[in-house]
């Protein structure tokens, strides 16, 4: 237990040094985050759409094409100077390499929501009121979806030398279903959607926030132990 | 054994068509005049599903299988599995908008069914991208079997999201006779006897040319 | 070949058991046997394709042979890689350290990993031994080559291995650090460590090591002790045999 926690830190430690050092990636995210928040407005504005039904789908196309900025860069620096041998000949458990570059996946798209979610908030005039903790909660969710994925298949596109959008395809079909609930959770914590109405049946979605809430909990819990389990099959012959 | 399956999918293929298209025919209600044959497009649509669902199945133990022996025979059955699915998954997603357009009006629209429909398809597309991206034989083999497990992990959570949505899609098949039963059955039989033939030649080729790779570049 | 009498068990270091390797329908490796005690160095020989690195991948534990074993110190390598992987340190031709990092903290990083107790001290006196000691707090991208190998092998040899594997080390350095390297590595079997060294550069392999080994068509074709052979004519015959076979 104490090895595992000694490796899980220099690991989580370097990556993070090695980010601020580069400055690579943070800085394209949220680039990349905010342009995409203002592209739509602008064609809400030209379709005359309504913002607050947008802003939630804004907030995850954001959110999904610049957090595929992190995973990809993820592995991108184990494959500089074959480092992932480096690793690999040490004596360290390939799950301890998932988890900690896992979180510091997470930790990036916190970050970059702390910049991006107030744009967010501005461009698209809406708010969450008093639900505070269930937008986090979301949030946080979506994160662990998008990490937990994203750092295996990192893994895969980088050791396989493929390039190109390999990666944003692998992720986001993975990524599709849960969407609808993670959206529909925004929805409501914006207000858009009157809360008597949720699980009525009268919209799409016949669920309410504490159903979509748990979805995501599944969704994540499963999706994060099973690419824990795979990591050693792809990193390893 | 190849020729005799061949004959058996055949043989299915063209009964349940006739019986399809005679004493298993679905006749229209009162207000439904005019969709006779696109009524009975659930005896392609349906068995579609059915077998792109067990496609993925197939998919799953063989990406297992190899995991655990690494013998490539599993990676080709996995691979013409995956080639299986898509094919099927297309027929299922070409169906359901003809049953779209006609019975509700646009050719596709984020019912629960038609989603994961969609989402199925793209996952057999990823796959298949996937694959045609990786040069080494190993490589390929062993990172595309990793990603058909995450594919049939991802086809529950599929099907769970998609529930969360109103559902204007039939809920269940009902017959109304006898013989559309049949039809129906033997329609499910044939679609997956073609499935089997489909991934069995399909291995056959994937085989034969990973052999003549390494013949080429020994 | 030269017959080597096998060596009491105790001071054996790394034992490879009759280790077989095929990609797909081609052999890299059939039945390759070696034995190795401590404080001894091999050159392992042999043209593009042979299996070396194959055969050096499978003794760090990063493959897994299809037959056979690999024992280090007693330990299986593909069964307990717990054991082995902290009493062996590699070198190859890529550096594996962060370019972002520095040397100190490249170094602590992989001791971390490795487990290495007091790691200041250990990382201060490696420094200094291997030359790194001024360039300490520099970062491993703005390294020259020969500063980069240094950087490597005071990473593999952080944690102070029994067997030091060296994929061909030689590799895209200049006389002056070809010399250095050599001076390592003659250093490292004075103090009891082992090397399998892999190298197109006959000349430089055969002088800093006291056994050579060729592979070639999978197997192993040529074993001796390089105070039993002329070193320069060695080399010539090697160079024609390779020119051929090319």
């Amino acid at each position: 237990m104490r090895y595992f926690w000694l490796s899980f830190k220099a690991i989580f430690i370097k990556d993070i040094v090695t980010e601020l050092r580069a400055k690579q990636v943070l800085p394209t995210m949220i680039v990349l985050g905010m342009l995409i928040v203002w592209v739509m407005r602008i064609v809400s504005e030209a379709s005359s759409l309504s913002t607050q039904m947008m802003g939630p789908a804004v907030l995850w196309i954001a959110f999904l094409f610049s957090g595929l900025q992190a995973q990809e860069r993820a592995f991108a620096t184990e494959e500089r100077e074959d480092c992932i041998s480096g690793l690999l000949l040490a004596p360290v458990d390939p799950g301890t390499i998932y988890i900690a570059k896992f979180l510091v996946n997470v930790i990036m798209l916190c970050v970059f929501e702390i910049v991006v979610v107030p744009v967010v908030f501005i461009t698209f005039r809406v708010g969450v009121g008093d639900k505070w903790i269930e937008f986090i909660t979301v949030l946080l969710l979506g994160n662990v979806a998008i990490s937990s994925i994203g750092t295996l298949f990192s893994a895969m596109v980088q050791l396989s030398r493929s390039r190109g959008a390999l990666l944003s395809i692998l992720v986001l079909v993975i990524l599709l279903p849960i969407m609808l609930p993670a959206t529909f959770a925004l929805l409501l914590i914006f207000g858009v959607i009157p809360e008597e109405f949720a699980g009525s049946g009268a919209l799409a979605f016949v669920g309410d926030l504490k159903t979509a809430l748990g979805y995501m909990i599944a969704f994540d819990a499963i999706f994060t132990v099973a690419c824990w389990l795979l990591f050693g099959f792809v990193v390893q012959e | 054994m190849r020729r005799l399956l061949m004959f058996i999918t055949l043989a299915l293929l063209l009964t349940s068509t006739w019986l399809a298209f005679t004493v298993g025919e679905v006749v229209p209600s009162e207000d439904e005049k005019g969709v006779t044959v696109e009524k009975n497009i659930l005896y392609v649509h349906v068995p579609s599903a059915i077998c792109s669902t067990l496609c993925f199945l197939v998919l799953l133990l063989t990406s297992i299988a190899y995991l655990v022996n690494s013998k490539p025979i599993f990676d080709y059955i996995g691979a013409a599995s995956a080639e299986a699915a898509l094919v099927f998954t297309t027929v299922l997603n070409l169906t359901g908008c003809i049953f779209s357009r006609v019975f509700w009006g646009p050719w596709w629209t984020p019912t629960p069914r038609l989603l994961t429909s969609a989402i199925l398809w793209f996952l057999a597309v990823a796959y298949l991208i996937l694959r045609a991206g990786i040069q080494n034989q190993r490589h390929r083999a062993r990172l595309c079997a990793v990603f058909g497990i995450i594919a049939f992990i991802d086809v529950p959570m599929v099907f769970i999201s998609a529930r969360m949505m109103r559902d204007m899609h039939p809920a269940n098949v009902g017959f109304d006779t006898a013989w559309q039963g049949v039809s129906f059955g033997l329609s499910v039989l044939s679609i997956l006897s073609l499935a089997a033939l489909f991934i069995w030649l399909r291995t056959d080729i994937l085989r034969s040319r990973a052999q003549l790779e390494n013949e080429m570049y020994s | 070949m030269s017959q080597h009498q096998k060596e009491d068990s105790e001071s054996t270091v790394i034992e490879i058991d009759s280790v077989s390797k095929a990609f797909a329908a081609k052999r890299v490796l059939s039945s390759v046997s070696l034995t190795l005690p401590a404080a001894q160095s091999l050159c392992l020989c042999g043209i593009n394709g042979a299996g070396k690195t194959t055969l050096l991948r499978i003794i760090s534990g990063l493959l897994h042979p299809d037959h056979g074993s690999v024992h280090l110190c007693g330990c299986n390598v593909s069964k307990e890689p717990e054991k082995t992987k902290p009493r062996m340190g590699v070198i190859s031709h890529k550096s594996m350290v962060y370019p972002d990092l520095t040397v100190r903290e490249n170094l602590n990083f992989f001791a971390t990993l490795y487990g290495v107790k007091k790691r200041k001290n250990r990382i201060d006196q490696l420094t200094e031994n291997i030359g790194l000691f001024p360039y300490r707090y520099e970062k491993a991208a703005v390294l020259s080559r020969g500063l980069l190998q240094r950087l490597a092998i005071a990473r593999a040899l952080v944690h102070q291995p029994a067997l030091l594997l060296a994929d061909e080390p030689f590799t895209g350095l200049d006389a002056e650090a070809c010399k250095y390297l050599v001076s390592v590595l003659n250093a490292f079997t004075q103090q009891g460590g082992t090397i399998i060294m892999t190298t197109h550069d006959t000349n430089i392999g055969l002088r800093c090591c006291n056994r050579v080994v060729v592979l070639d068509g999978s197997r192993l074709i040529f074993d001796a002790d390089t105070t039993d052979i002329d070193i320069d004519d060695f080399a010539q015959d090697y160079l024609s045999y390779a020119r051929g076979a090319n």
